[in-house]
């Protein structure tokens, strides 16, 4: 395996030149280079990278949002090969911003991040109804449910959502992860969250432990 | 003593009577919903009413628009009007209206006459070289336009500076504004959304450009910033602005640390809104814990945002009753306190 190039991808990706990552990650796969390997290995390699720049404020939220969008320009390359190795993606979340709740930027960053770790996001938007966050979890099986919230007067929305997932019976078969600018980590406590992050860096990592943890891995 | 004498005073570092008791934000909507359902009166609903009503110092803020009714509307939260060079070409000549023009004779009546009554403070606001950009690229595409556009950054940044010095000559020769604000918004819970280096290329140039001009009428300039601004608080002092606010404790300022590395810098805001709720005891507390600060610098109390709607009236009452006794207790009769830096001039 041509280690030089992976870890080329992974600098490219860092410095957020996505051009660069598709032409190396096309290069890649004409080397023989497994998309699994390339996808491990380079991408989420270097989007970690970024997610720990991002938590010590070595790197900004532009420097994240180039990253990601490089990694997803590698990203569109490498899904039908990935199918076509039968490479399934590490879990699968539904994210949004609660109803009520306009503010976007937070929740994008969280669902690029934790794109980052190789699990398929399934994003609602903003101003979200509870009702549709527990059909979009059924739907896709997801093990995850990631709400966002930037206003005070929402942020009971998140607890709303849980609320929710209870009545439906299918709050045991997912981990319930909040975050944004007014929530805390008694908030989440006090709502029943399962799992509370100061940034989207560690939401990115936690995302990734929590779903290991479901899986028994 | 005026309001605006003892504003002066304070961030010059001198005696005053007491520390001025405002609030610099308008009320949600949500909270004065509430209190007209528990006695405040329905006609009591302007911001200079409700300062009135409960005996706040009034501070009343002066916005300006650089659009123009020929300027395209935003078409949708969040989203902007410019994409790219060829956007901005187009959009430019639908901005920047003439200067005499921004604010009418009227208002210009209204801000002498309150202001000779004596009891008024007067803030002008423009929007940041931050916030700017914002507003044309939208949230996501001025994220991204420090990568993508950077020569139209600059282009929109220069055009909007060169506009701002002749806005600022012209209002400041009409009327004194008590202090100024730059509307930014660029710090979340965590810090900046940007790093130093993309300030110092994209931002500080023009800042340093601007604020000589508004220092050369006497006038301080304040940055608000929502969010964690303590790496901010150090870019903005290299710029030369004398201040910033909210000063949000939920993102977990501490503004003691602030006049620690910043002395010569006012402060305002920094009472965290989400204790109001628990009633007095938690007020005073928070009251407490901000005096020290009070007492070593020019630091003005005031919700370090909007009240929340989960606010009683009785409780803002409370609030305002415990403002009135911390603001007596702050004198600065040893003259320990640094000026800030346009009063040196």
């Amino acid at each position: 395996m041509n280690a030089a190039l992976l870890n080329e991808i992974s600098e490219k990706l860092q410095r957020g030149k996505a051009k660069d990552v598709s032409a190396l990650v096309t290069q890649a796969l004409e080397e023989g280079i497994s998309a699994e390997a390339i996808l491990n290995e380079g991408l989420v390699v270097g989007m970690n990278l970024v997610g720990d720049k991002f938590r010590n404020n070595e790197v900004f939220v532009p420097e994240v949002l180039v990253a990601a969008r490089a990694m997803n320009a590698g990203l569109k390359i490498l899904k039908p090969v990935l199918s076509n190795e039968g490479v399934e993606p590490l879990g699968t979340a539904v994210i949004c911003t609660v109803k009520g709740d306009m503010h976007d930027i937070g929740k994008n960053l969280v669902k690029m991040m934790i794109e980052g770790q190789g699990i398929a996001c399934v994003d609602l938007g903003v101003d979200v109804e509870p009702a549709a966050i527990v059909a979009a979890v059924k739907e896709n099986n997801a093990q995850l449910v990631c709400l966002s919230a930037l206003l005070t007067t929402t942020m009971m929305g998140q607890k709303d959502v849980i609320d929710a997932l209870v009545e439906a019976g299918i709050r045991d078969t997912v981990k319930v992860m909040v975050g944004g600018a007014p929530i805390t980590q008694a908030f989440a406590d006090e709502i029943g969250a399962d799992c509370y992050t100061l940034d989207a860096a560690s939401a990115a990592r936690e995302a990734k432990r929590l779903i290991l943890e479901m899986k028994g891995a | 003593m005026t309001a605006s004498e003892r504003f002066r005073r304070y961030l010059s570092g001198q005696p005053v009577d007491r520390a001025p008791a405002i609030e610099w934000a308008p009320w949600w909507h949500l909270t004065v919903n509430r209190w007209h359902t528990e006695g405040l009166p329905t006609e009591c609903a302007s911001v200079e009413a409700i300062q009135e009503f409960f005996g706040l110092d009034k501070c009343l803020q002066t916005g300006v628009s650089y659009h123009t009714p020929a300027t395209p509307p935003v078409p949708g939260q969040g989203l902007g009007i410019v994409e790219d060079e060829a956007d901005w070409e187009r959009v430019k000549r639908t901005l920047f209206p003439p200067v005499e023009t921004v604010i009418p004779e009227a208002h210009f009546d209204y801000l002498q006459r309150t202001h000779n009554r004596g009891d008024t403070l007067h803030f002008f606001t423009v929007e940041g070289f931050f916030w700017y950009p914002r507003t044309l690229f939208g949230i996501e595409n001025h994220l991204y336009s420090f990568y993508d556009y950077p020569e139209l950054y600059h282009d929109m940044c220069e055009t909007y500076s060169d506009w701002l010095i002749d806005l600022f000559r012209y209002v400041f020769s009409r009327f004194h504004f008590d202090f100024m604000s730059f509307a930014e918004d660029m710090s979340y819970n965590s810090g900046p959304m940007i790093s130093e280096a993309c300030f110092d290329e994209f931002l500080a140039p023009f800042y340093r450009k601007v604020i000589p001009v508004i220092h050369e009428y006497g006038i301080p300039v304040f940055i608000d910033s929502d969010g964690d601004i303590t790496m901010a608080v150090d870019w903005y002092a290299k710029v030369g602005a004398d201040g910033m606010f909210p000063l949000e404790r939920q993102a977990g300022v501490d503004v003691s640390v602030y006049l620690d590395k910043q002395p010569q810098m006012a402060f305002l805001g920094h009472f965290d809104k989400m204790c109001m709720k628990h009633g007095k005891e938690a007020m005073k507390a928070e009251f407490e814990r901000i005096l020290p600060s009070m007492a070593r610098g020019k630091v003005i109390v005031s919700v370090d945002h909007q009240t929340p709607p989960d606010v009683s009236m009785d409780c803002y009452k409370d609030y305002v009753a415990l403002l009135h006794e911390y603001c007596g207790k702050v004198t600065h009769k040893d003259g320990h306190i640094n000026t800030c830096p346009v009063f040196k001039k």
